[in-house]
């Protein structure tokens, strides 16, 4: 029982946190995520570029439970150049279930059209344990389409939980077209997860 | 079995061939526009998507926009939405290859290079030159 919790508050907190988590001004975003442990759909908007407000909804299908997140996340710095961007974020979010319930950390990444480099730190309170949680990930676009076409990423990830300790690694393929994105990760511990994002 | 393999090494050599020959007769008579000479400089703008772009358009200007950070199809979305809304703008479309931003506008209209760039930058990029040219 122990075990599956503490798998589930590591993945929960480590894909949510691969979505970009703000959108251009006047942004809205849209996300599902459905794994083997729990299904969450979360929304934000991004009144500018520099911060986005949303709220995420969980179905935790282990204690077939459901409570939110109130999410802020705000854009720290961001260097571009003509081949590329590279943006600090900080993020955080507060639960329905009180105050006891929160995370806070940083999320980075640095992007051409062909390479992609990410990472994630978060500080995680709760009431059954307090742990930080943190990823790398590195990707490659095989073909580099205009815009407006089929877009692919193949990637590598690893992430670690202090609860856990050992590092797992795992690729994610990344698909999307348009408003459209869809992904998918395979963890031997965690089977397939898929992520879908719809911006508008 | 040499059959099948000369069928399958000749064909795709073929097709790949007549697709170059249709971008080079395509570029060939239509739309030199890419490369005209714009306040002394050359144009540098994916061809297909320029002579695409500018297909069809009479009596406009074209801002030519080179812009930072634009690596992804979110980036480009943003700054098409932004320049949809001004209404003096009759066409948008965005090169990412080039790092370009195509904005079509009536001859009317007095083109400013400060507003565009607070348009780029409320989305979060850099426009750093323009380029008008006339149709």
């Amino acid at each position: 029982m122990g075990i599956k919790v503490l798998v589930f508050a590591m993945l929960f907190f480590t894909l949510n946190s691969e979505a970009r988590p703000i959108s251009y001004s006047g942004g809205s975003t849209l996300m599902a995520f459905s794994g083997n442990m729990y299904n969450s759909l979360y929304y934000h908007f991004s009144p500018t570029y520099r911060y986005s407000l949303g709220v995420e909804s969980v179905e935790d299908k282990f204690f077939n439970q459901q409570y939110s997140y109130f999410r802020f996340t705000y854009l720290l710095s961001r260097r571009n150049t003509e081949s590329s961007q590279g943006n600090l974020y900080f993020q955080s979010g507060l639960s329905s279930d009180g105050l006891d319930g929160h995370f806070y950390g940083l999320h980075g990444d640095w992007e051409t059209r062909r390479w992609f480099i990410g990472f994630n730190y978060r500080d995680v309170k709760n009431s059954l344990k307090n742990y930080t949680d943190q990823f790398l990930q590195v990707g490659v676009a095989p073909y580099l389409g205009a815009y407006g076409d089929f877009h692919t990423w193949i990637m590598i990830k690893t992430k670690k939980n202090t609860l856990l300790g050992d590092w797992s690694t795992f690729p994610v393929l990344k698909f999307f077209k348009g408003n459209f994105l869809i992904e998918f990760g395979y963890n031997d511990q965690t089977e397939w997860d898929a992520h879908v994002m719809y911006r508008f | 079995m040499k059959i099948f393999f000369a069928f399958v090494f000749f064909v795709p050599a073929l097709i790949n061939a007549q697709d170059n020959h249709d971008h080079h007769d395509h570029h060939s008579h239509e739309g030199h526009l890419h490369e005209q000479m714009v306040d002394g400089e050359k144009l540098e703008v994916d061809v297909e998507r320029f002579d695409k772009f500018v297909k069809g358009l009479k009596d406009k200007q074209i801002a030519v926009v080179s812009v930072k950070g634009m690596v992804c199809d979110f980036c480009a979305q943003g700054i098409e939405k932004t320049f949809k809304k001004d209404k003096t703008v009759a066409k948008i479309d965005v090169d990412l290859n080039k790092g370009k931003v195509f904005i079509a506008y009536q001859m009317n209209t007095k083109i400013d290079f400060e507003k565009i760039k607070k348009m780029i930058v409320s989305n979060g990029q850099n426009a750093t030159k323009l380029q008008v040219l006339k149709l």
